[in-house]
Order: C-alpha cells, then structure tokens, then sequence
C-alpha cells in the first residue's frame, strides 16, 4: 500500500505540471516505469533486443515502428504477459520487479475491443472491477456515471453487437480506466477506425487522459496518430526491436485539430518519417522479409 | 453417433412459422401415405400395422404405457442429469489443472470407443435389473459427449481475451467462470440436446436387456407375445418423449443463449 499511495502523490504532482502549459513530464522525478537492456527472444527470433526507456509520471508517451518490429512484444512484457529475457532490467514504481508481477497493476488495451458478448456494456466495463472483488452494485452505479463522459450515455444496457466499431472501441477504453491504475498501455487502439472517427477519438482521449491523469504507453503505427498525441514519441527499429529514435514533442496543449498542419507539427513528421522510412526498407530488404512477420508468435 | 465434438450442429433449431408449417404438413402426408399403404396392401401386422390402429391401440393401452414411459423417462432424466454434471466437471477439472489432460483425455475415449451398450452385460449384472443400471448407462453415454464438446468449448476461447482478464489480475478460476464458461455454453449446448436423445435410446435399449419397466421392456414383452401393434404403441411413445426431451432443451438453449 505505502509505496501506491507514494506513487499516487507522484501521480498528481504530474498533473499539476501537465495541466500548465509547460511541455509536460519533469525529468527530475523517478520514473513510473523503466526498461533497460529489454530483450525477447522466440526460438531463433529476436523480438526485442536492448530496448530502453523511461516513462515519467503522467506521461502520454507514444511507439511507433515498422509493423513486426515487436511492439506487441513490449506491450505484453510490460503488461506482465509475457517474460522478457534474462538480463532485461524491468523497474516499476522504483522498484526492480518481474514481468509476472505487473499482472494486474498495468491497465491494459488490447488491439481488439475484446468486449464480452453477453455482457451489457455497464457489465463490459466493470470486469476489472469484478475481478477485483468489489461490490457489483457499486461498480454498475460508477459505470453508469461514466458513460456520458465516454459518449456512452444511454447504451449502458445495449449488448457490444448493437454499438458500431467506434462506440465498442469507446467502451473498451471505458473499461481499461475503470480498472484504477497509474499506468495504461493502448496497443492500436484506433486502429480499426476510419480516418474520421479516428481522429475524433484522438481529441477525446486527449480530453479524458487530461481529466483522469494517468500515465499512457500508446502503440500505433500511425506517425499523425503518435505526434498529435503523444508528449514524447518513441521509433522503434526493424525487428529485433530497439530504440531507433527519440523525439520530445514540444506542441502546446490543449491541442486542436488544426495542429497537424502547423509548421512544427510538419517538421517532427518529417523527422520520424525519416527514421521509420529507413526502417522500413531495412525490414523490406531483410533477408526472410516476405515472410508474414508477427509481432507475437502464438 | 459417438459425440465426436458437433461443430456443425452448433445453432439451436430455430423454427419460424412457414418451417413449421412444412414439417407439420411433411408428417401429415408420411402418415397418409403410412396408412394408405397398410390398408391398400393388406399388410399383416407384423409388416406393418396402420397408423390408426397403433393410435387405437394406444389410447386402450394407455395406463401401461404411461406407466412404462415414465418409469423411461425417469431413467434417461436423471442418467442425464448425473451424466451431465460428470462431463462438465471433467472437462472443468481439465481446464484448471493441465496436467490431467494428459490422463484423462484418452482415459474417456478408450471407454468411449465401443458402443456404450456393450458395457450392458456387466452394468446389469454390477448394479442389477432396477433403474440404478439405467442410470449408469444413460450417465455414461451422456457424460461422454457433453465431456467433449465442453471442452472443444472452454478451448475455443480467445487466446487474446485470456490475456486481457489476466492483464487485470485474473486467475484460472475467474477466467473460466466470466471467459471459458460462456464461450462455450453454444457447444455445450449441442452437446447436451444430442444427448437428450441419446438418453432415451440407451435407457430403451438396456430396458430391453433386462428390466422391471419402461417402454423397453414393455417392446421386448410384446415382441415375446407376438402383439406388433403394440411394439409400434411403445415406438410412437418413446419417439414423442424424445421429441419433447429435445424441444425443451432446445427451448432453455435458446433463452439462455441470447446473444448468438
């Protein structure tokens, strides 16, 4: 308990600095997660090999990267699914732990809504809080109070077959902030959107990570999708995975729509266009690159 | 017949009235035709007696075939019932601890490989000719195919969805209740309905073996006496009870599961 209730005064430190307009996270505070030297091997495939970073406190930090460069990978590691290799060094909160031991302490978004089809979406939504053990009524009663906020309101009690991609997608999201935890990993979860109600989403995300003040891990392979949100951005080379690049992204907040066509925002573009470009023909002009590349082998 | 895992009976009946109508009208006609036959052709009874006159008979004998199909049905429900609970609790036990797969899996497919009503002979002569070897037969035929295809259900889960309720802190337990058991009630459904049916033959045909009553016992009776007009009576009995047995199953399938 003692070292949550730390943390959850670091958490709030971070919002107040977030929420001026000063580009976000203070190097000066301990990082709420920490990879050093991360590697995954499957058989004879590296997935990752030497990634390393630092996720500060309130932080939105978003990961880019050619698709099979293990992204995936990472996300499962630092979700608590996966091991990593001997050797990683993980760190979370301070502290030097397994990945097996994040299990339930990272909130995590998968790819796929993954919503439950019998359940109503009140229900969907509260599952972490089920597992966790507390009192359904209570938790429905939580649920329900979100849903305007996740632009829900009035499809608490629809099954997910009756919602549209977008809406499913919205409470998938409302599902991972209700299970209460400092940092949030959201592995593409745009991703199956058409462009419209993509970059809507992106707004309103933008909007409740700005309420709700946690710490957001994002993947996508959209470099627009990774600048427009994310307070730093992180390239990932080809496979195996590591750091390609770094990139701060120095953009006021709140940002609005018209920022993608800002001068600043054209320049970083072209700075991690660059990068992911020569990663790209790196992977392509790899040997065995025709072969279908899967971040996860099952 | 064997519940190899019945993939492709994996939705409910569902029944809209213009089906309906065409099956109600489909039996009409095979009843017509039953009777024009017999009755055309003078068939002996032994052949094939006519529709009416197993309707007739029927309706004289009624009292004895309402006590044999209940003491039937009886003895199907509850082998069911009991054969049922043992094929979930395996494939449960399966899921929760891995490593019996191993055991257990081959286990119930070698005593699965024969017709269960081989085993007959020596479930008689354990449990006697009363209604307890009817139940173990019933359980042991029902118990197989509900095994099987609870488990090709709970496997069926998303490899992806397991991941997430982990992510949150889930165990095995959780997993299977919120995840594994849903998922796979549509298959375990089928299983169930088959076996409804299969229930009924068993019972009927271990009645046939050696028993005390039933609508088995009360064919082999008849057969001994020559009277085949009432081997039909017992036939037409034991169909609607089976018929009935899988409606209500399908029914309580189609309520439970709702979102298929």
């Amino acid at each position: 308990m003692g070292h949550r209730d730390q943390s959850g005064a670091l958490l709030r430190a971070a919002s107040e600095t977030a929420s001026s307009t000063a580009p976000a996270p203070v190097s000066a505070q301990p990082p709420l997660l920490e990879m050093k030297a991360l590697s995954k091997r499957f058989g004879p495939v590296t997935a990752v090999d030497g990634f390393e970073a630092a996720i500060a406190p309130g932080e939105f930090v978003t990961v880019v990267g050619p698709s099979g460069c293990g992204k995936s990978t990472l996300f499962n590691i630092v979700a608590g699914l996966e091991e990593p290799d001997a050797g990683s060094i993980l760190r979370f909160e301070g502290r030097s732990c397994h990945a097996h031991e994040l299990l339930g302490k990272v909130s995590f978004m998968p790819q796929r809504d993954l919503l439950l089809p019998w359940r109503t979406v009140i229900d969907n939504a509260i599952i972490p809080m089920e597992i966790e053990g507390q009192p359904r009524k209570a938790s429905r009663a939580l649920a329900r109070e979100m849903l305007p906020e996740f632009g829900l309101a009035g499809f608490g009690d629809q099954y997910p077959h009756q919602l549209s991609g977008g809406m499913r997608q919205r409470v998938a999201l409302m599902r991972t902030f209700m299970f209460k935890r400092e940092l949030m990993l959201l592995d593409e979860p745009f991703g199956a959107l058409d462009a419209l109600t993509r970059t809507m989403m992106q707004r309103w995300l933008l909007e409740v990570w700005r309420r709700h003040k946690r710490t957001i891990l994002f993947i996508t392979h959209d470099v627009d999708e990774a600048l427009f949100l994310g307070d730093r951005v992180i390239v990932m080379s080809a496979r195996p995975g590591r750091v390609k690049l770094e990139l701060k992204v120095d953009l006021p907040r709140p940002r609005h729509a018209d920022l993608v066509t800002s001068p600043e925002f054209i320049g970083l573009k072209r700075i991690v266009l660059e990068a992911i470009e020569e990663e790209a023909m790196k992977s392509f002009l790899a040997p065995g690159a025709t072969a279908p590349q899967t971040d996860t082998p099952e | 017949m064997s519940g190899s895992a019945p993939d492709t009976v994996i939705a409910a009946p569902r029944a809209n009235s213009r089906t309906l109508q065409r099956g109600v009208l489909g039996i009409v006609l095979f009843i017509l035709a039953w009777e024009g036959i017999a009755r055309g052709f003078h068939l002996p009874a032994y052949t094939l007696p006519a529709v009416s006159d197993i309707l007739a008979s029927i309706w004289t004998k009624r009292q004895i075939l309402l006590t044999a199909a209940g003491f039937t049905i009886t003895e199907a429900v509850v082998g069911y019932v009991i054969g049922a609970l043992i094929g979930v609790a395996l494939a449960v036990v399966i899921t929760l601890v891995p490593m019996t797969r191993a055991v257990l899996l081959p286990a119930a497919t070698a005593i699965n490989s024969v017709p269960v009503v081989a085993y007959s002979p020596l479930i008689l002569l354990w449990f006697g000719i009363g209604m307890p070897s009817k139940f173990v037969m019933v359980a042991l035929a029902v118990s197989f195919t509900v095994f099987l295809s609870t488990l090709a259900g709970f496997d069926r889960v998303d490899r992806r969805s397991v991941d997430l309720l982990r992510s949150f802190g889930a165990g095995r337990l959780a997993i299977l209740w919120r995840l594994r058991l849903p998922t796979a009630l549509p298959l375990m459904a089928a299983g169930l309905r088959v076996s409804t049916v299969r229930s009924i033959i068993v019972a009927i045909v271990t009645e046939m073996l050696g028993a005390y009553g039933g609508l088995g016992w009360v064919i082999y009776q008849a057969v001994l006496q020559i009277d085949f007009v009432q081997v039909w009576g017992a036939i037409f009995v034991a169909s609607a009870a089976s018929l009935a047995f899988f409606g209500l199953i399908g029914f309580a399938e189609r309520r439970i599961i709702f979102w298929k």
